[in-house]
Protein backbone atom coordinates (compact mmCIF):
# COMPACT_ATOMS: atom_id res chain seq x y z
CA UNK A 1 0.00 0.00 0.00
CA UNK A 2 2.65 2.24 1.01
CA UNK A 3 4.08 1.30 -2.52
CA UNK A 4 1.52 3.19 -4.36
CA UNK A 5 2.20 5.94 -3.13
CA UNK A 6 6.03 6.30 -3.73
CA UNK A 7 5.69 4.53 -7.06
CA UNK A 8 3.13 6.77 -8.62
CA UNK A 9 5.24 9.83 -7.38
CA UNK A 10 8.32 8.38 -8.75
CA UNK A 11 6.56 7.38 -12.18
CA UNK A 12 5.55 10.90 -12.16
CA UNK A 13 8.79 12.36 -11.17
CA UNK A 14 10.57 10.68 -13.68
CA UNK A 15 7.96 11.37 -16.60
CA UNK A 16 7.91 14.99 -15.60
CA UNK A 17 12.26 15.40 -16.28
CA UNK A 18 11.86 12.88 -19.18
CA UNK A 19 8.96 15.64 -20.64
CA UNK A 20 11.03 18.88 -19.41
CA UNK A 21 14.53 17.89 -20.87
CA UNK A 22 12.50 17.09 -23.79
CA UNK A 23 11.20 20.26 -24.54
CA UNK A 24 12.86 20.64 -27.82
CA UNK A 25 13.81 17.13 -29.50
CA UNK A 26 13.91 18.29 -32.61
CA UNK A 27 13.55 21.90 -34.72
CA UNK A 28 10.99 22.13 -37.27
CA UNK A 29 10.08 25.38 -39.22
CA UNK A 30 7.09 25.39 -36.89
CA UNK A 31 9.18 25.87 -34.26
CA UNK A 32 10.82 29.17 -35.78
CA UNK A 33 7.36 31.06 -35.84
CA UNK A 34 6.80 33.45 -32.98
CA UNK A 35 5.10 32.17 -30.49
CA UNK A 36 2.60 35.24 -30.35
CA UNK A 37 1.60 33.87 -33.85
CA UNK A 38 1.13 30.26 -32.88
CA UNK A 39 -0.61 30.96 -29.56
CA UNK A 40 -3.30 32.96 -31.86
CA UNK A 41 -4.07 31.12 -34.37
CA UNK A 42 -4.37 28.04 -31.95
CA UNK A 43 -7.24 29.92 -30.17
CA UNK A 44 -9.04 30.88 -33.60
CA UNK A 45 -8.17 27.12 -34.78
CA UNK A 46 -9.89 25.23 -31.59
CA UNK A 47 -12.59 28.28 -31.51
CA UNK A 48 -13.60 26.82 -35.17
CA UNK A 49 -13.42 23.40 -34.11
CA UNK A 50 -15.85 24.24 -31.35
CA UNK A 51 -18.09 25.78 -32.98
CA UNK A 52 -19.85 23.82 -35.61
CA UNK A 53 -20.59 19.78 -36.10
CA UNK A 54 -20.68 19.75 -39.94
CA UNK A 55 -18.86 16.76 -40.88
CA UNK A 56 -17.24 18.92 -43.95
CA UNK A 57 -15.57 21.81 -41.99
CA UNK A 58 -14.86 19.41 -39.21
CA UNK A 59 -13.10 16.85 -41.85
CA UNK A 60 -11.66 19.96 -43.95
CA UNK A 61 -10.09 21.22 -40.71
CA UNK A 62 -8.56 18.59 -39.16
CA UNK A 63 -6.72 17.47 -42.76
CA UNK A 64 -5.46 21.17 -42.92
CA UNK A 65 -3.82 20.83 -39.33
CA UNK A 66 -2.29 17.57 -40.06
CA UNK A 67 -1.10 18.95 -43.36
CA UNK A 68 0.77 21.77 -41.81
CA UNK A 69 1.92 19.66 -38.99
CA UNK A 70 3.52 17.18 -41.65
CA UNK A 71 5.16 20.18 -43.79
CA UNK A 72 6.37 22.29 -40.98
CA UNK A 73 8.11 19.30 -39.49
CA UNK A 74 6.39 18.02 -36.45
CA UNK A 75 6.38 14.20 -36.00
CA UNK A 76 3.08 13.28 -36.29
CA UNK A 77 3.23 9.87 -35.05
CA UNK A 78 4.13 11.84 -31.39
CA UNK A 79 1.26 14.50 -32.13
CA UNK A 80 -1.44 11.48 -32.43
CA UNK A 81 0.16 9.56 -29.35
CA UNK A 82 -0.11 12.48 -27.50
CA UNK A 83 -4.33 13.00 -28.73
CA UNK A 84 -5.80 9.64 -29.29
CA UNK A 85 -6.39 8.31 -25.52
CA UNK A 86 -8.31 11.38 -24.37
CA UNK A 87 -10.46 11.33 -28.33
CA UNK A 88 -11.21 7.89 -27.74
CA UNK A 89 -12.30 8.45 -23.89
CA UNK A 90 -14.76 11.30 -25.45
CA UNK A 91 -15.75 9.02 -27.95
CA UNK A 92 -16.94 6.41 -25.02
CA UNK A 93 -18.35 9.28 -23.03
CA UNK A 94 -20.92 10.09 -25.76
CA UNK A 95 -21.36 6.18 -27.42
CA UNK A 96 -24.55 6.07 -25.44
CA UNK A 97 -26.05 8.40 -27.38
CA UNK A 98 -25.02 6.49 -30.75
CA UNK A 99 -28.72 4.95 -31.53
CA UNK A 100 -30.55 8.42 -31.03
CA UNK A 101 -28.03 9.94 -33.05
CA UNK A 102 -25.52 7.91 -35.18
CA UNK A 103 -23.66 11.23 -36.32
CA UNK A 104 -23.07 13.01 -32.93
CA UNK A 105 -20.91 10.26 -31.35
CA UNK A 106 -18.09 10.83 -34.50
CA UNK A 107 -18.47 14.78 -34.74
CA UNK A 108 -18.26 14.92 -31.07
CA UNK A 109 -15.16 13.16 -30.57
CA UNK A 110 -13.48 15.05 -34.29
CA UNK A 111 -14.48 18.23 -32.73
CA UNK A 112 -12.50 17.38 -29.58
CA UNK A 113 -9.69 16.04 -31.38
CA UNK A 114 -9.31 18.59 -33.41
CA UNK A 115 -8.83 20.86 -30.63
CA UNK A 116 -6.35 18.44 -29.06
CA UNK A 117 -4.22 18.75 -32.01
CA UNK A 118 -4.04 22.17 -32.43
CA UNK A 119 -3.63 23.13 -28.45
CA UNK A 120 -0.19 19.98 -29.32
CA UNK A 121 1.02 22.04 -32.62
CA UNK A 122 1.30 24.86 -29.78
CA UNK A 123 3.19 23.14 -27.13
CA UNK A 124 5.09 20.29 -29.42
CA UNK A 125 6.62 23.61 -31.04
CA UNK A 126 7.27 26.39 -28.30
CA UNK A 127 8.98 26.28 -24.98
CA UNK A 128 6.77 27.24 -22.11
CA UNK A 129 9.47 29.77 -21.61
CA UNK A 130 8.51 31.64 -25.15
CA UNK A 131 4.82 31.02 -24.68
CA UNK A 132 5.40 32.99 -20.98
CA UNK A 133 6.99 35.77 -23.17
CA UNK A 134 4.16 35.40 -25.79
CA UNK A 135 1.31 35.88 -22.90
CA UNK A 136 3.15 38.91 -21.52
CA UNK A 137 3.32 40.49 -24.89
CA UNK A 138 -0.40 39.97 -25.10
CA UNK A 139 -0.69 42.19 -22.34
CA UNK A 140 -1.46 38.99 -19.48
CA UNK A 141 -0.46 40.69 -16.20
CA UNK A 142 2.69 40.27 -15.03
CA UNK A 143 2.48 39.23 -11.66
CA UNK A 144 0.16 36.10 -13.40
CA UNK A 145 2.62 35.63 -16.05
CA UNK A 146 5.59 35.14 -12.93
CA UNK A 147 3.79 33.08 -11.33
CA UNK A 148 3.40 30.60 -14.16
CA UNK A 149 7.14 30.84 -15.12
CA UNK A 150 8.42 30.49 -11.38
CA UNK A 151 5.84 27.10 -10.70
CA UNK A 152 6.97 25.68 -14.29
CA UNK A 153 10.75 26.33 -13.28
CA UNK A 154 10.05 24.66 -9.42
CA UNK A 155 7.91 21.71 -10.21
CA UNK A 156 10.87 19.23 -10.38
CA UNK A 157 12.47 20.49 -7.18
CA UNK A 158 9.48 19.79 -5.42
CA UNK A 159 8.84 16.75 -6.99
CA UNK A 160 12.48 15.76 -5.43
CA UNK A 161 11.60 17.49 -2.35
CA UNK A 162 8.27 15.01 -1.64
CA UNK A 163 10.15 11.97 -2.84
CA UNK A 164 13.20 13.01 -0.37
CA UNK A 165 10.31 13.18 2.40
CA UNK A 166 8.93 9.85 1.73
CA UNK A 167 12.02 8.43 1.20
CA UNK A 168 12.89 9.17 4.61
CA UNK A 169 9.88 8.26 6.45
CA UNK A 170 9.86 5.00 4.57
CA UNK A 171 13.56 4.14 5.97
CA UNK A 172 12.30 5.18 9.47
CA UNK A 173 9.10 3.28 8.98
CA UNK A 174 9.53 -0.28 10.82
CA UNK A 175 6.05 -2.08 10.24
CA UNK A 176 3.18 -2.43 7.41
CA UNK A 177 0.91 -0.44 8.99
CA UNK A 178 -3.12 -0.45 8.01
CA UNK A 179 -4.50 2.14 5.51
CA UNK A 180 -5.09 4.75 8.90
CA UNK A 181 -1.50 4.93 9.49
CA UNK A 182 -1.01 5.55 5.89
CA UNK A 183 -3.47 8.31 5.73
CA UNK A 184 -2.09 9.44 8.88
CA UNK A 185 1.73 9.51 7.89
CA UNK A 186 0.73 10.66 4.34
CA UNK A 187 -1.13 13.60 5.76
CA UNK A 188 1.95 14.34 7.87
CA UNK A 189 4.00 13.64 4.37
CA UNK A 190 1.84 16.37 2.57
CA UNK A 191 1.98 18.36 5.77
CA UNK A 192 5.51 18.91 6.02
CA UNK A 193 6.05 18.91 2.37
CA UNK A 194 3.73 21.91 1.91
CA UNK A 195 5.81 23.99 5.24
CA UNK A 196 9.27 23.35 2.89
CA UNK A 197 7.49 24.62 0.14
CA UNK A 198 6.29 27.91 2.28
CA UNK A 199 10.07 27.87 3.42
CA UNK A 200 11.80 27.64 -0.06
CA UNK A 201 9.02 30.10 -1.62
CA UNK A 202 10.09 32.84 1.20
CA UNK A 203 13.98 32.43 0.43
CA UNK A 204 13.30 32.45 -3.45
CA UNK A 205 11.13 35.84 -2.85
CA UNK A 206 14.53 36.92 -0.93
CA UNK A 207 16.82 36.22 -4.12
CA UNK A 208 14.10 37.47 -6.02
CA UNK A 209 14.52 40.88 -4.63
CA UNK A 210 18.05 41.00 -4.13
CA UNK A 211 18.85 39.87 -8.01
CA UNK A 212 15.69 41.42 -10.08
CA UNK A 213 13.52 38.78 -11.91
CA UNK A 214 11.16 39.43 -14.85
CA UNK A 215 9.07 37.60 -17.68
CA UNK A 216 10.08 39.90 -21.08
CA UNK A 217 7.59 40.15 -23.46
CA UNK A 218 8.26 39.67 -26.87
CA UNK A 219 9.10 42.91 -29.11
CA UNK A 220 10.93 41.84 -32.21
CA UNK A 221 9.00 42.29 -35.40
CA UNK A 222 7.43 39.49 -37.78
CA UNK A 223 9.40 38.40 -40.25
CA UNK A 224 8.22 36.64 -43.58
CA UNK A 225 7.42 33.25 -41.92
CA UNK A 226 4.83 34.38 -39.57
CA UNK A 227 2.92 36.39 -42.52
CA UNK A 228 2.70 33.19 -44.41
CA UNK A 229 1.83 31.36 -41.36
CA UNK A 230 -0.67 34.25 -40.09
CA UNK A 231 -1.78 33.87 -44.06
CA UNK A 232 -2.06 30.03 -44.16
CA UNK A 233 -4.38 30.04 -40.64
CA UNK A 234 -7.20 33.35 -41.95
CA UNK A 235 -7.30 31.05 -45.51
CA UNK A 236 -8.23 27.76 -43.00
CA UNK A 237 -10.04 30.11 -41.01
CA UNK A 238 -12.06 31.87 -43.55
CA UNK A 239 -12.36 28.78 -46.29
CA UNK A 240 -14.09 27.00 -42.95
CA UNK A 241 -16.78 29.76 -42.89
CA UNK A 242 -17.63 29.51 -46.58
CA UNK A 243 -17.40 25.72 -47.01
CA UNK B 1 -12.61 17.89 -13.56
CA UNK B 2 -11.02 19.25 -16.29
CA UNK B 3 -13.57 20.54 -19.04
CA UNK B 4 -11.50 19.77 -22.41
CA UNK B 5 -11.94 21.74 -25.31
CA UNK B 6 -15.75 20.93 -27.35
CA UNK B 7 -17.64 19.94 -24.21
CA UNK B 8 -18.82 23.47 -24.22
CA UNK B 9 -20.69 26.22 -25.98
CA UNK B 10 -18.94 28.91 -26.86
CA UNK B 11 -20.90 31.31 -25.31
CA UNK B 12 -21.29 29.41 -22.15
CA UNK B 13 -17.70 29.22 -22.03
CA UNK B 14 -17.22 32.93 -22.85
CA UNK B 15 -19.57 34.27 -19.70
CA UNK B 16 -17.50 31.38 -17.59
CA UNK B 17 -14.22 33.73 -19.38
CA UNK B 18 -15.38 37.05 -18.36
CA UNK B 19 -16.62 35.98 -14.97
CA UNK B 20 -13.02 34.41 -14.35
CA UNK B 21 -11.37 37.37 -15.54
CA UNK B 22 -13.31 39.43 -12.89
CA UNK B 23 -12.34 37.73 -10.39
CA UNK B 24 -8.86 36.85 -10.98
CA UNK B 25 -8.22 40.73 -12.14
CA UNK B 26 -10.06 42.22 -8.65
CA UNK B 27 -7.23 39.15 -6.78
CA UNK B 28 -4.34 40.92 -8.47
CA UNK B 29 -5.68 44.11 -7.91
CA UNK B 30 -6.04 43.00 -3.55
CA UNK B 31 -1.94 41.62 -3.96
CA UNK B 32 -0.99 44.72 -5.82
CA UNK B 33 2.16 45.82 -3.69
CA UNK B 34 2.47 42.74 -2.17
CA UNK B 35 5.89 40.17 -2.91
CA UNK B 36 3.74 37.33 -2.93
CA UNK B 37 4.60 36.13 -6.09
CA UNK B 38 7.62 33.90 -4.93
CA UNK B 39 4.73 32.38 -2.81
CA UNK B 40 2.04 31.27 -4.67
CA UNK B 41 4.45 30.56 -7.62
CA UNK B 42 6.10 27.95 -5.67
CA UNK B 43 2.78 26.89 -3.80
CA UNK B 44 1.45 26.19 -7.32
CA UNK B 45 4.10 24.26 -8.17
CA UNK B 46 3.87 22.29 -4.80
CA UNK B 47 0.05 21.93 -5.45
CA UNK B 48 0.84 20.17 -8.77
CA UNK B 49 2.80 17.99 -7.09
CA UNK B 50 0.53 16.92 -4.75
CA UNK B 51 -1.95 16.46 -7.37
CA UNK B 52 0.36 13.57 -8.76
CA UNK B 53 0.14 11.31 -5.55
CA UNK B 54 -2.29 8.69 -5.86
CA UNK B 55 -3.96 7.64 -2.54
CA UNK B 56 -5.21 3.93 -2.26
CA UNK B 57 -8.94 3.31 -1.34
CA UNK B 58 -9.46 0.01 0.21
CA UNK B 59 -10.57 -2.08 -3.06
CA UNK B 60 -7.89 -1.50 -4.93
CA UNK B 61 -8.30 1.90 -6.20
CA UNK B 62 -7.01 5.28 -5.89
CA UNK B 63 -7.61 9.23 -5.84
CA UNK B 64 -5.88 12.13 -6.55
CA UNK B 65 -5.77 15.37 -4.63
CA UNK B 66 -6.78 18.69 -6.14
CA UNK B 67 -5.35 21.24 -3.21
CA UNK B 68 -8.09 24.09 -4.02
CA UNK B 69 -9.23 24.65 -0.21
CA UNK B 70 -5.97 23.99 1.23
CA UNK B 71 -4.89 26.70 -1.15
CA UNK B 72 -7.31 29.26 0.39
CA UNK B 73 -6.13 28.19 3.54
CA UNK B 74 -2.74 28.49 3.82
CA UNK B 75 -2.66 31.45 1.18
CA UNK B 76 -5.98 33.66 1.30
CA UNK B 77 -8.72 33.37 -1.08
CA UNK B 78 -6.81 36.02 -3.38
CA UNK B 79 -3.43 34.65 -4.04
CA UNK B 80 -5.06 31.12 -3.30
CA UNK B 81 -7.42 31.35 -6.64
CA UNK B 82 -4.48 32.79 -8.05
CA UNK B 83 -2.25 29.76 -7.37
CA UNK B 84 -4.20 27.42 -8.33
CA UNK B 85 -5.64 29.22 -11.68
CA UNK B 86 -1.57 28.57 -12.12
CA UNK B 87 -1.91 25.09 -12.12
CA UNK B 88 -4.61 24.97 -14.15
CA UNK B 89 -2.79 27.52 -16.78
CA UNK B 90 0.41 25.06 -16.56
CA UNK B 91 -1.89 21.60 -17.26
CA UNK B 92 -3.63 23.19 -20.02
CA UNK B 93 -0.82 25.09 -21.92
CA UNK B 94 1.98 22.21 -21.58
CA UNK B 95 -0.12 19.33 -20.66
CA UNK B 96 -2.99 19.92 -22.44
CA UNK B 97 -5.25 18.65 -19.58
CA UNK B 98 -8.43 21.44 -19.88
CA UNK B 99 -9.15 23.17 -22.86
CA UNK B 100 -8.10 26.76 -23.93
CA UNK B 101 -11.84 27.32 -24.65
CA UNK B 102 -13.04 25.92 -21.63
CA UNK B 103 -10.42 27.97 -19.01
CA UNK B 104 -12.52 30.24 -17.73
CA UNK B 105 -15.07 27.54 -16.70
CA UNK B 106 -11.80 25.13 -15.22
CA UNK B 107 -10.19 28.13 -13.42
CA UNK B 108 -13.96 29.22 -12.36
CA UNK B 109 -14.88 25.85 -11.22
CA UNK B 110 -11.07 24.76 -9.11
CA UNK B 111 -9.46 28.12 -8.78
CA UNK B 112 -12.50 30.12 -7.82
CA UNK B 113 -15.15 28.19 -6.22
CA UNK B 114 -13.08 25.70 -4.57
CA UNK B 115 -10.86 28.54 -3.27
CA UNK B 116 -13.61 30.91 -1.74
CA UNK B 117 -16.33 28.07 -0.67
CA UNK B 118 -13.13 26.43 0.74
CA UNK B 119 -11.71 29.51 2.99
CA UNK B 120 -14.69 30.94 3.92
CA UNK B 121 -16.11 27.59 5.13
CA UNK B 122 -12.92 26.83 7.17
CA UNK B 123 -13.00 30.26 8.56
CA UNK B 124 -16.71 30.05 9.59
CA UNK B 125 -16.34 26.53 11.42
CA UNK B 126 -12.57 26.22 12.56
CA UNK B 127 -13.16 27.95 15.85
CA UNK B 128 -15.07 24.97 16.66
CA UNK B 129 -12.83 22.34 15.31
CA UNK B 130 -9.97 22.87 13.20
CA UNK B 131 -9.53 19.37 11.71
CA UNK B 132 -13.09 19.17 11.19
CA UNK B 133 -13.35 22.66 9.53
CA UNK B 134 -11.14 21.88 7.09
CA UNK B 135 -12.42 18.29 6.15
CA UNK B 136 -15.57 20.13 5.55
CA UNK B 137 -13.85 22.92 3.54
CA UNK B 138 -12.21 20.48 1.37
CA UNK B 139 -15.48 18.30 0.46
CA UNK B 140 -17.97 20.87 0.22
CA UNK B 141 -15.39 23.20 -2.41
CA UNK B 142 -14.91 19.93 -4.20
CA UNK B 143 -18.52 19.03 -4.49
CA UNK B 144 -19.73 22.53 -5.62
CA UNK B 145 -16.86 22.96 -8.08
CA UNK B 146 -18.09 19.80 -9.21
CA UNK B 147 -21.46 20.56 -9.64
CA UNK B 148 -20.54 23.66 -11.47
CA UNK B 149 -18.81 22.08 -14.17
CA UNK B 150 -21.75 19.87 -14.63
CA UNK B 151 -23.96 22.78 -14.59
CA UNK B 152 -22.02 24.24 -17.57
CA UNK B 153 -21.91 20.81 -19.31
CA UNK B 154 -25.33 20.07 -19.09
CA UNK B 155 -26.29 23.76 -19.69
CA UNK B 156 -24.51 23.53 -23.44
CA UNK B 157 -26.12 22.35 -26.18
CA UNK B 158 -22.95 20.33 -27.51
CA UNK B 159 -22.75 18.01 -24.84
CA UNK B 160 -26.04 16.18 -25.85
CA UNK B 161 -26.15 14.60 -22.08
CA UNK B 162 -28.83 17.14 -19.91
CA UNK B 163 -28.28 18.60 -16.76
CA UNK B 164 -30.72 15.93 -15.39
CA UNK B 165 -27.81 13.93 -16.09
CA UNK B 166 -24.49 15.64 -15.83
CA UNK B 167 -24.92 17.55 -12.10
CA UNK B 168 -26.08 14.03 -10.50
CA UNK B 169 -23.28 12.62 -11.81
CA UNK B 170 -20.76 15.32 -11.38
CA UNK B 171 -21.97 16.24 -7.98
CA UNK B 172 -22.06 12.70 -6.32
CA UNK B 173 -19.15 11.06 -7.87
CA UNK B 174 -17.20 13.97 -6.24
CA UNK B 175 -19.04 14.16 -3.04
CA UNK B 176 -17.88 10.72 -2.26
CA UNK B 177 -14.36 11.56 -3.87
CA UNK B 178 -14.60 15.08 -1.60
CA UNK B 179 -14.18 12.88 1.40
CA UNK B 180 -10.52 12.02 0.33
CA UNK B 181 -9.95 15.37 -0.10
CA UNK B 182 -11.71 16.54 3.06
CA UNK B 183 -9.42 14.11 4.81
CA UNK B 184 -6.12 15.12 3.33
CA UNK B 185 -7.12 18.94 3.66
CA UNK B 186 -7.47 18.31 7.31
CA UNK B 187 -4.32 16.35 7.70
CA UNK B 188 -2.25 18.82 6.20
CA UNK B 189 -3.61 21.72 7.75
CA UNK B 190 -3.70 19.94 11.42
CA UNK B 191 0.38 19.07 10.82
CA UNK B 192 0.78 22.93 9.96
CA UNK B 193 -1.00 24.00 12.56
CA UNK B 194 1.44 21.61 14.57
CA UNK B 195 4.78 23.21 13.51
CA UNK B 196 3.62 26.67 12.11
CA UNK B 197 0.31 27.34 13.17
CA UNK B 198 0.75 31.88 12.17
CA UNK B 199 0.68 30.17 8.38
CA UNK B 200 -2.68 29.60 9.10
CA UNK B 201 -4.08 33.04 10.63
CA UNK B 202 -6.89 34.58 9.17
CA UNK B 203 -6.19 36.25 6.12
CA UNK B 204 -7.02 40.37 5.87
CA UNK B 205 -9.68 39.95 3.48
CA UNK B 206 -12.18 42.73 3.83
CA UNK B 207 -15.38 43.42 3.25
CA UNK B 208 -15.33 43.41 -0.42
CA UNK B 209 -14.64 39.81 -0.18
CA UNK B 210 -17.58 39.01 0.71
CA UNK B 211 -19.26 40.99 -1.84
CA UNK B 212 -17.78 38.59 -4.04
CA UNK B 213 -18.85 35.44 -2.44
CA UNK B 214 -21.99 37.07 -2.45
CA UNK B 215 -21.87 37.49 -6.33
CA UNK B 216 -20.82 33.88 -6.63
CA UNK B 217 -23.86 32.70 -4.83
CA UNK B 218 -26.19 35.04 -6.35
CA UNK B 219 -25.09 33.59 -9.59
CA UNK B 220 -26.77 30.54 -8.97
CA UNK B 221 -30.30 31.60 -9.24
CA UNK B 222 -29.27 32.68 -12.72
CA UNK B 223 -28.09 29.45 -13.48
CA UNK B 224 -31.83 28.54 -12.01
CA UNK B 225 -33.06 30.43 -14.48
CA UNK B 226 -31.14 28.51 -17.02
CA UNK B 227 -31.77 25.41 -16.17
CA UNK B 228 -35.54 26.72 -16.48
CA UNK B 229 -35.20 28.12 -20.03
CA UNK B 230 -33.28 24.46 -21.22
CA UNK B 231 -36.14 22.72 -19.84
CA UNK B 232 -34.52 20.53 -16.65
CA UNK B 233 -36.31 18.94 -13.92
CA UNK B 234 -35.26 16.28 -11.58
CA UNK B 235 -33.84 12.86 -12.34
CA UNK B 236 -36.61 11.83 -9.95
CA UNK B 237 -39.26 13.66 -11.50
CA UNK B 238 -38.42 12.09 -14.79
CA UNK B 239 -38.57 8.41 -13.31
CA UNK B 240 -42.14 9.26 -11.80
CA UNK B 241 -43.14 9.79 -15.44
CA UNK B 242 -42.03 7.39 -17.28
CA UNK B 243 -43.60 5.34 -13.91
CA UNK B 244 -46.81 6.78 -14.61
CA UNK B 245 -46.40 8.15 -11.02
CA UNK B 246 -48.54 11.11 -9.37
CA UNK B 247 -47.27 13.77 -6.81
CA UNK B 248 -49.43 13.52 -3.76
CA UNK B 249 -47.79 16.17 -1.66
CA UNK B 250 -49.03 16.49 2.34
CA UNK B 251 -47.44 19.98 2.96
CA UNK B 252 -46.81 22.34 -0.46
CA UNK B 253 -44.24 24.52 1.40
CA UNK B 254 -44.47 28.62 1.11
CA UNK B 255 -42.35 28.11 -2.48
CA UNK B 256 -43.73 25.62 -3.66
CA UNK B 257 -41.66 23.56 -6.37
CA UNK B 258 -38.87 26.71 -6.23
CA UNK B 259 -42.20 28.70 -7.86
CA UNK B 260 -44.60 31.81 -6.32
CA UNK B 261 -48.02 30.99 -6.79
CA UNK B 262 -49.60 34.04 -9.73
CA UNK B 263 -46.08 34.76 -10.58
CA UNK B 264 -44.05 34.06 -13.75
CA UNK B 265 -42.61 30.52 -13.42
CA UNK B 266 -39.01 31.94 -14.34
CA UNK B 267 -39.46 34.85 -12.22
CA UNK B 268 -40.91 32.65 -9.76
CA UNK B 269 -37.37 30.65 -9.83
CA UNK B 270 -35.36 33.71 -9.35
CA UNK B 271 -37.34 35.01 -6.22
CA UNK B 272 -36.89 31.30 -4.52
CA UNK B 273 -33.60 31.22 -5.63
CA UNK B 274 -32.75 34.78 -3.74
CA UNK B 275 -34.88 33.82 -0.99
CA UNK B 276 -33.14 30.42 -0.21
CA UNK B 277 -29.82 32.41 -0.51
CA UNK B 278 -30.75 35.03 1.98
CA UNK B 279 -32.14 32.47 4.53
CA UNK B 280 -29.09 30.81 3.88
CA UNK B 281 -26.55 34.08 4.83
CA UNK B 282 -29.11 34.63 7.28
CA UNK B 283 -28.31 31.36 9.17
CA UNK B 284 -24.56 31.86 8.32
CA UNK B 285 -24.66 35.53 9.93
CA UNK B 286 -26.89 34.08 13.34
CA UNK B 287 -24.19 31.02 13.88
CA UNK B 288 -21.10 33.37 13.50
CA UNK B 289 -23.10 36.25 15.87
CA UNK B 290 -23.99 33.02 18.74
CA UNK B 291 -20.01 31.76 18.36
CA UNK B 292 -19.14 35.77 18.81
CA UNK B 293 -21.48 36.62 22.24
CA UNK B 294 -20.25 33.09 23.27
CA UNK B 295 -16.58 34.30 23.12
CA UNK B 296 -17.54 37.84 24.65
CA UNK B 297 -18.71 35.86 27.80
Amino acid sequence: MHVVIERTLKNASSYFQNFFLQDYPTKGTLHSIDPRVKLLSTLLFVILAVSTFEPKKLIFLLFSLIAISAILGLNLRRLFSRVWLFSLFSFVVVLPLLLQDPKYPFLFTLRVLIALVSVQMLIMSSSFAEICSALRSLKVPEVFVQGLWLAYRYIIVVFQDIINILLARESRRVSKGSHMDLWKRGGESVGLFFLRSIERAERVQLAMASRGDKIFGIRSKFGILEIIYIALSLFIVLWCIVL
Amino acid sequence: MHIPDGYLDLNIAGLFLVLTLLVLGYSIYRLRGEKLTSLFGVLSAAIFAAQMLNWPIPGGTSAHFVGGALAGILLGPYAGCLAMAIVLTIQTLVFNDGGITAWGANVWNMAIVDVFIGYYVYRALSGFNRNLAAFIAGWLGITVAAIFAGIEIGLSSSFAYGLAVTVPVMGTWHAALGIIEGTITAGVVSYIATRRAELLEKKEVGKASFVLLAALIALSPVFAYLAESVGYSEPLENAAKILGLEENPIYEGLLPDYSIPGLDPYAGTLISGAVGVLIVLALAYAVRYARSNRKNA
